[in-house]
């Protein structure tokens, strides 16, 4: 242990003999290094965030949308025109979730659209969540001031609204919205509730330009539909998750009259499905930077095994020297193979700081969520100590093998 | 003295031979070279270039090993060993020092003594400082361990590399040309150390073209194209000492 550290200790002092050819030498490690744990904590980062945007619509939730997705992705139907099953899903199969479904707390029925929204003389472009009093709990819709619609208002197909904080700003600028008439496609509707803010979304959007009115009005009034877009349920628990999912397309199936040897007219999905998708998206984006990382320290390696060799050649005399005084083959190839380590896990720690550096500053200058964890760093200080051992070996071995009294003679 | 008894020699070789082969042409540089050397001796070998000095040396200091013949080392048979057993060798029971120094240039002259401690299995942490300090004290170094190479004189420098060979108590200290690169004033205080070494009991063998120099040890070999040709007791030696009373000294000679 105690000729371990000598060792590190000569390697420290001969690297710090030729200072800015040890770092020329250790930059290509630096780049591939940190470049891969910057690009990976953007990535978790990304990941996390969009996690969190996906479960702040509301926590475990099953979509149910209309058509069979498994299908489609054949895409003849599609190409052809027409969705066959697209008037699918009613109101109905919502409320026959939620009452015969064991592991449903709550399903609401949801049409969304986007509309032209407007008040006097000024108006906006909002996504129209209608659906019923459900909504307010599934879509976590903080009421600010006023009320959600009731089931009354669902059943009467009143011509009610809530609406979002942007939507507020931009028609009625500082007027108390309460209780105010709107347009919305042209039909008249009043104000009764406000949404409490909830900022944008990981894409950008504006999760405050939105409006919600009871889904019946909305079918009745607005758009002439006895169908619906889509059922939001709500799982009991997230273990319960799948066994909610098997449930609800059991109660579909039953209530659409589908015979055993005929495929779902609807595709049901669940949170942990679309979070997968996004784990999948961003193991595609870490494995391109990964490889990209890969080349650069294949590079850095390379660089380091260039300077060992010139520096096995500088140093032939000094390889005499110790092997007269008694140095073995081995005491030789272990000192430069530390050498060579010693540069490229300097050359590795170098960079995990220029990337936490670079990381810090994204994460407060920029929109960039950035996540530092313990993984890609840890992978790159064994990547660089590999580099380091792989690319050493060889310039060690030579310094190994050379004979003494030749080394002895060498000028 | 060439009556090596039983069991006592420092040295024992037996018609060793070597030959190199340079492509197509053999080199004879040994053939067949017989030599005992007893403890506390101080022995020169003498010889023309390619009288085949060096190879003898780099055998002598186990460096290279002898394509025929036999080379006992206090008793040890070392003309057979493989390289790592004769990096232990080297390590344990010689010790060099060459003409032209061959000190780390990186490191200070503690560092340089300490190197062979370094390779070395015997060495514990709490007098390895001791040892440096002794091996510079012995040759008169004292107060120079943190001094770099580039910052000492060529005789200070050869000065680092004795205390280097001596550090791990070598059963012999083999030196090759140790004046050739040093004045003559330089020189011969490098043998006033020689001889105080060896009046202390070390075994002592340099290789050297001056016969000045050779004068100063009490048996010079001479060999001539790979064999030893005549040898030679010195009965008075020269001794160093005297003879850097009768030369100027450094400071005279900087006041001219």
């Amino acid at each position: 242990m105690k000729r371990f550290w000598e060792s590190v200790k000569i390697a420290f002092q001969s690297l710090a003999a030729n200072k800015l050819r040890a770092f020329l030498t250790m930059l290509g490690i630096i780049i591939g290094v940190g470049a891969v744990v910057a690009m990976m904590s953007i990535g978790y980062g990304a990941q996390e965030s969009v996690i969190s945007s996906v479960q702040d619509i509301g926590s475990n939730l099953i979509i149910v949308v209309p058509g069979n997705r498994e299908e489609q992705q054949q895409g003849f139907e599609r190409m052809l025109g027409e969705d066959k099953d697209k008037e699918a899903l009613k109101v109905e199969d919502a409320a026959m979730i939620e009452k015969d479904a064991v592991y449903i707390k709550g399903a609401a029925p949801a049409i969304l659209n986007s509309s032209i929204v407007s008040y006097l003389n000024k108006n906006n472009r909002s996504s129209v969540y209608a659906s019923n009093e459900k909504a307010e709990d599934i879509y976590n819709f903080d009421i600010d001031t006023g009320k959600f619609y009731s089931s009354s208002d669902v059943k009467n197909a009143s011509n009610v609204a809530v609406i979002g904080q942007t939507v507020i700003n931009k028609i009625f600028g500082k007027i108390d919205p309460l209780g105010k008439i709107i347009k919305i496609d042209g039909k008249n509707f009043t104000v009764i509730g406000t949404i409490k803010p909830k900022g944008t979304d990981q894409f950008g959007n504006d999760q405050d330009n939105a409006v919600s009115i009871p889904i019946t009005t909305a079918q009745r009034k607005l758009y002439g539909i006895d169908y619906i877009n889509m059922i939001i349920a709500q799982s009991t628990t997230e273990e319960d998750m799948g066994r909610a999912s098997e449930e609800v397309e059991k109660i579909l199936r039953k209530a659409h009259n589908l015979r055993a040897n005929e495929s779902n007219d609807f595709t049901v999905q669940n949170q942990t499905q679309l979070l997968d998708i996004l784990g999948t998206i961003t193991n595609i984006f870490t494995i391109t930077i990964s490889s990209i990382a890969g080349i650069a320290l294949l590079v850095g390696g390379i660089g380091i095994m260039n300077i060992m060799l010139v520096s096995v050649t500088e140093r032939t005399r000094e390889i005499g020297i110790r092997k007269a005084v008694g140095a073995k083959n081995k005491d030789i190839l272990f000192q430069f193979l530390t050498e060579s380590v010693v540069l490229s896990i300097t050359g590795g720690i170098a960079g995990i700081a220029f990337a936490v550096i670079v990381s810090l500053v994204l994460n407060r200058f920029t929109i960039l969520t950035t996540s530092i964890s313990a993984f890609p760093i840890i992978l790159a200080l064994t990547f660089s100590t590999v580099v380091g051992l792989f690319f050493g070996i060889y310039p060690a071995m030579r310094a190994a093998r050379l004979n003494p009294i030749e080394a002895l003679r060498y000028e | 003295m060439e009556n090596c008894r039983e069991n006592n020699c420092v040295i024992d070789i037996t018609g060793i031979s070597k030959i190199y082969r340079l492509g197509k042409i053999q080199v004879v540089a040994l053939r067949g070279v017989d030599l005992k050397i007893m403890p506390g001796e101080f022995i020169a070998i003498m010889g023309p270039s390619g009288s085949g000095k060096s190879t003898l040396m780099n055998i002598l200091g186990c460096l290279d090993i002898p394509d025929s013949g036999k080379y006992l080392l206090e008793n040890t048979d070392v003309s057979k060993l493989n390289d790592n057993q004769l990096a232990e060798i080297r390590n344990k029971k010689v010790g060099f020092v060459f003409q032209t120094f061959n000190l780390l240039s990186r490191s200070n002259s503690a560092q340089n003594v300490e190197l062979p401690l370094i390779y070395s299995k015997r060495s514990f942490i709490k007098n390895r400082k001791k040892m440096i300090i002794d091996s510079l004290d012995s040759v008169g170094l004292t107060g120079w361990e943190k001094h770099r190479p580039s910052e000492l004189s060529g005789g200070q420098r050869q000065r680092v590399a004795i205390a280097r060979a001596l550090v791990n108590d070598p059963s012999i200290i083999l030196a090759d040309e140790p004046t050739g690169n040093l004045d003559s004033v330089t020189g011969e205080e490098i043998m006033a150390i020689f001889q105080k070494l060896n009046r202390e009991g070390k075994t002592i063998l340099i290789v050297t073209h001056e016969l000045d120099i050779a004068r100063h040890t009490n048996r010079v070999i001479y060999l001539r194209d790979g064999l030893i040709f005549r040898e030679e007791k010195i009965d008075s030696p020269l001794n160093a000492v005297e003879m850097l009373k009768s030369m100027p000294r450094l400071e005279d000679r900087i006041k001219g």
